[in-house]
């Protein structure tokens, strides 16, 4: 008996998709040689190696101090990232992130802020403030806690494993 | 009983002895004297520590930071008088309702204490509260830490590696005999050792 056979037809080839090229980064680089003073505004991302006086407007846009750049500007961005010095104060609609290298000076307005140990800081930080979460009190340690003004001095005892706090 | 950095869901904190996390009462009360002013001003001195900062974010209206650790290793590196660095401490009198001056004392000589001491009181408001820390004699190690405060005011140390400062050891009547300006208010002897201390400005 003869089978039938089902005639395959080809697939017509398809040209592969052309390979999409990498993520374009849409971002200025200001050099270490570069010394600008004024305003600067933008739409797209820029990273300060060099020195910038004035103002930095770029509402929509990530602002990154790299560990060369030098700042003194008042600054609004989306986002900011600070690697360098930076003196000014930082209005962010979204994150700042201040590195361990970074040295910073001024205040800061964001939704989220990240600082790394060792980062050099004096700063005024207000961040949007959400209804507080009611943390739950340690009650059960404070139970456990005794407590008297601290103006009664300290007996020299050794504490008793597993206690948390003891009153001096 | 003393919760470890695992208890605490932070795998980059420390373990081990002296690096015990601790409920802390002193922070406790601290953070619920800021919260009845919704439009407090905080002051940080100490170690710079992401942590505290987000904890104090929504307990406070602005928080003010300015490292004095990084700011005295800085000068003792460079063989730099130390009593210049409370210039940094510019504020207006009385700005702040708290000031977490953390363990800094126990990292300077009594002349520098003092005006520490000094400076704290002016900056700080009537009524405003401070807390600070000295290492006590049962902590071997020198190094810096910074106290990162996690939920329920559980504390785990987190070493400072890159700041070398010296440890002077007080005592609780060493502490109390420098801090003559404030009342004090509050203090505890904490698992990992060291002593905890809350004073208040009249």
């Amino acid at each position: 008996m003869l089978k039938k056979y089902k005639k395959v037809i080809p697939e017509p080839k398809v040209a592969p998709a052309p390979v999409a090229p990498a993520t374009k980064v849409d971002r200025t680089i200001i050099g270490d040689q570069i010394f600008i003073e004024g305003i600067i505004r933008g739409k797209e991302d820029l990273l300060i190696e060099g020195s910038v006086k004035g103002s930095i407007e770029m509402k929509a846009n990530h602002l990154t101090v790299g560990s060369k750049g030098q700042v003194n500007a008042e600054v609004n961005a989306a986002n900011v990232t600070i690697g360098g010095k930076l003196v000014g104060n930082v209005n962010a609609t979204g994150r700042v992130e201040i590195t361990k290298e970074a040295d910073f000076n001024g205040e800061i307005k964001a939704k989220s802020i990240s600082v790394e140990d060792g980062a050099y800081l004096k700063a005024v930080i207000e961040l949007e403030r959400e209804p507080m979460k009611k943390f739950a009190h340690p009650e059960k340690q404070a139970e456990k806690t005794e407590e008297k003004p601290a103006s009664v001095p300290a007996k020299e005892s050794s504490m008793p494993a597993g206690m948390d706090n003891k009153r001096i | 009983m003393a919760a470890s950095a695992a208890d605490l869901g932070r795998k980059d904190l420390p373990t081990g002895p002296g690096y015990e996390a601790y409920t802390s009462n002193a922070l406790k009360l601290f953070a619920e004297h800021l919260e009845r002013n919704s439009q407090g001003n905080l002051l940080d001195i100490g170690p710079v520590c992401q942590e505290n900062i987000q904890f104090f974010a929504h307990r406070v209206k602005k928080h003010h930071v300015c490292d004095m650790f990084i700011r005295l290793d800085a000068r003792l590196r460079k063989g730099e008088p130390v009593r210049q660095i409370w210039q940094e401490l510019d504020y207006p009198i009385e700005s702040f309702h708290g000031i977490l001056v953390w363990e800094l004392a126990d990292r300077l000589n009594d002349e520098d204490v003092h005006e520490l001491v000094r400076v704290c009181h002016s900056i700080l408001m009537p009524g405003g509260m401070a807390v600070i820390m000295v290492m006590g004699d049962q902590i071997s190690s020198t190094e810096t830490r910074s106290f990162v405060i996690g939920q329920d005011y559980r504390v785990q140390l987190r070493p400072q590696p890159h700041l070398n400062l010296p440890l002077r050891g007080r005592q609780n009547r060493d502490v109390l005999s420098m801090m003559s300006p404030f009342v004090p208010a509050k203090s505890f002897i904490c698992r990992p050792g060291f002593m905890e201390f809350l004073f208040q400005r009249v």
